[in-house]
């Protein structure tokens, strides 16, 4: 890819070869012809001093005709013919003819005048031929010249880019640069340079106007998210509550228990979206501590033997390789949601009498589970969208995932890989190559 | 035992006061920060149950002044706040225990129950029932003098139906508090079946009576 004005630079390049070019043969055709006209009025003046000089002398004619013999012999570049007949008019031609002095065989042209003219009455004609410069050397000098401004135009233009690039355009890679590292959740608009060019300066303004919407957007949003969380604490505290003192009455009949128990999973399930949808807020707004040293394995460890009996009641094999000593920095409560919820992801949908691998390395940490077919590994992440019939997730698991990975700098990912879905969590992402959703 | 719950819910307020006044609890309700700074100020509890967000003042303050006043009150926060690094400012605070909404009366019942019992005895915290023993401190079970080994999760499943005796326990109930604070789980809860059949086998297998009753189908109870 080129920038803007290098692009621009080859344009106008081309254009002005093409004018340069063009402009040689014009140069040569109006050069030539100011020659030959100047050479026809010096012609034409020799012919006026020849005849006056020779009226001047009063000679006799027999020794003029001498004069006129001996004339032609020492000055080649004119003969004078008698008695010619007078013509109405002068002739002007043009002629090549070969250099005797050379020892090479070269032709020069020559530009003559034939004209008449009269010595003691006696009407002559007079030959005048001028040595003219060759139509091949002027058109190669022009040619060169033409050249050598072309050459001077281009590296002008070039050394002009550089500096225009350089200076005309700061504002704007300025922007560029500050729009590139811009976050919808950083707390304040990125600060444009001030520029006086009104094309820049417009661009700012508009791009500050359409930053703050998106922020006010995307502030309200989230807003609503962890108030609408918040404010629906209390009343499912509320119900959860008086199911617990409901089931305390005396005369429940076994019927009632059963209905008051539905009622209880369905209020665990809908507070555990709420927590997990405030859990989700509360990372979006930073409001973790993200530079804690973790031992990932003894976390990891934990989890699993916590989750131990559901791995036994599925019939699933868990294989593992954890090395020791594993140090990763993040956040301690937001790492055990994130191993919590990825085995208890691997749980919930690997079919009973199937198997689960977990691998952990300095590089990094994977989940791997036996399953059937590839998943979509953009809607995998999204929030509530489900991939599978298997009720009972709040739908937002493996988003809490990303966004912990996304919050402490790690880079997730999905593959499937003979007959497994492979879960890989990659510490350390290089800048070079960070995780975009 | 006196029991303060500053809630400025009043329906919330009055559940829990439900519930708990059942075992022998005293219970005082202040809905408002200033009721409750009277209160702190004037009286000693045994337990204080403290909301965070009061309309009028945050829980934080309260806090501090039990502090200032070196008052020995067990407190147990009750927030709508879920940060999980909240609740570990608030254990710094000199809180004992942190419990978020929506919670179980018999999870809030059983952490006071263990509250109530490690701010009374210092040393050996001995919890007797006929024949069974249950050391709080050191985790252990005996059955006639003899030991049984329960696994961790078995231990807080008893801790959890001691402190909630004579109560009916939804098999949906105990499966939340197994698995813990912030556990996207599973909806199956069967695993809860598997460890109570576990804990009363190896209660039974020690000699002990069996107080652990299964009550219409899936609920439990235990009898004391």
């Amino acid at each position: 890819m080129k920038n803007l004005l290098q692009k621009s630079l080859v344009q106008y390049s081309v254009f002005a070869f093409i004018v340069f070019a063009l402009s040689i043969p014009s140069y040569f055709l109006l050069v030539d012809r100011i020659w030959l006209r100047e050479l026809d009025e010096n012609n034409a003046l020799m012919a006026r001093r020849i005849e006056t000089e020779f009226n001047e002398q009063n000679i006799s004619d027999e020794k003029l005709a001498e004069s006129i013999q001996f004339w032609n012999e020492i000055q080649p570049g004119s003969k004078i013919e008698t008695p010619g007949r007078p013509f109405s008019k002068d002739s002007t031609y043009t002629v090549r003819r070969e250099n005797p002095y050379s020892e090479t065989e070269i032709t020069d042209r020559f530009r003559g005048l034939k004209t008449s003219i009269k010595i003691n009455g006696q009407t002559y004609t007079l030959i005048v031929e001028t040595n003219v410069e060759e139509t091949g050397e002027t058109v190669g000098y022009i040619a060169v010249l033409t050249l050598l401004f072309f050459l001077i135009l281009v590296i002008g233009f070039w050394i002009l880019n550089r500096r225009l690039s350089g200076k005309l355009w700061q504002p704007f890679r300025d922007t560029l640069q500050k729009l590139k590292s811009f976050q919808l959740s950083s707390p304040a608009l990125p600060d444009f340079e001030d520029t006086d060019t009104i094309e820049f300066a417009e661009l700012n303004a508009t791009l500050s106007k359409l930053l703050h919407h998106s922020m006010t957007a995307y502030r309200s949003q989230k807003e609503f998210t962890e108030n609408a969380s918040h404010e629906l604490q209390t009343p499912l505290a509320v119900l959860k509550n008086l199911l617990d003192i409901l089931l305390q009455s005396d005369d429940l009949t076994q019927k009632q228990y059963g209905i008051a128990e539905e009622m209880n999973k369905a209020l665990i399930r809908s507070s555990r979206i709420n927590k997990n949808l405030l859990l989700l807020a509360k990372i979006d707004n930073s409001q973790f501590d993200s530079s804690m040293l973790i031992l990932f394995d003894t976390v990891l460890l934990q989890s699993m033997e916590d989750l131990q009996t559901h791995f036994n009641e599925k019939n699933i094999r868990v294989v593992s390789d954890i090395a020791p000593h594993i140090e990763v920095k993040g956040n301690s409560s937001l790492t055990e949601v994130l191993i919590h919820n990825l085995l208890i992801n691997a749980i919930r949908y690997t079919s009973p009498g199937g198997s689960v691998r977990v691998d952990l390395s300095k590089s990094g940490f994977t989940v791997a589970n036996s399953g059937q077919t590839s998943l979509n590994p953009v809607l995998l992440f999204k929030r509530f969208s489900r991939l599978s019939s298997a009720t009972g997730g709040s739908g937002l698991g493996l988003s809490i995932v990303r966004e912990i990975c996304r919050f402490q700098n790690w880079a997730i990912q999905y593959s499937f890989e003979s007959g497994r879905h492979v879960f890989s969590i990659a510490f350390r992402v290089t800048p070079a190559n960070p995780y975009h959703p | 035992m006196k029991i303060l719950i500053i809630e400025d819910e009043r329906e919330l307020a009055r559940n829990i006061v439900n519930y708990l006044s059942r075992e022998n609890y005293l219970c005082e309700v202040a809905t408002t920060f200033a009721e409750a700074m009277e209160k702190t100020g004037s009286f000693h509890y045994d337990c204080i149950l403290l909301d965070m967000s009061l309309p009028d003042g945050h829980g934080l303050e309260i806090l501090e002044q039990l502090k200032k006043d070196n008052k020995q009150d067990g407190v147990i926060i009750i927030s709508a706040k879920n940060a999980l690094d909240d609740k570990i400012q608030g254990l710094k605070k000199g809180v004992d225990d942190y419990l978020t909404k929506p919670f179980h009366l018999p999870e809030l019942a059983a952490r006071m129950y263990s509250l109530l019992r490690r701010k009374q005895f210092d040393n050996s915290n001995i919890v007797r029932q006929q024949e069974l023993e249950i050391d709080l401190w050191a985790k252990s079970v005996a059955v006639n003098s003899k030991p049984v080994a329960l696994t961790r999760k078995e231990f807080d499943l008893l801790i959890f139906f001691i402190g909630n005796k004579n109560r009916v326990l939804s098999k949906s109930t105990l499966a939340e508090h197994l698995s813990g604070d912030f556990a996207d789980m599973l909806d199956n809860h069967d695993f809860v079946y598997a460890h109570i059949k576990n804990l009363k086998k190896k209660l039974n297998d020690a000699g002990c009576r069996p107080y652990l009753k299964t009550v219409y189908g899936t609920g439990y109870k235990w009898e004391g």
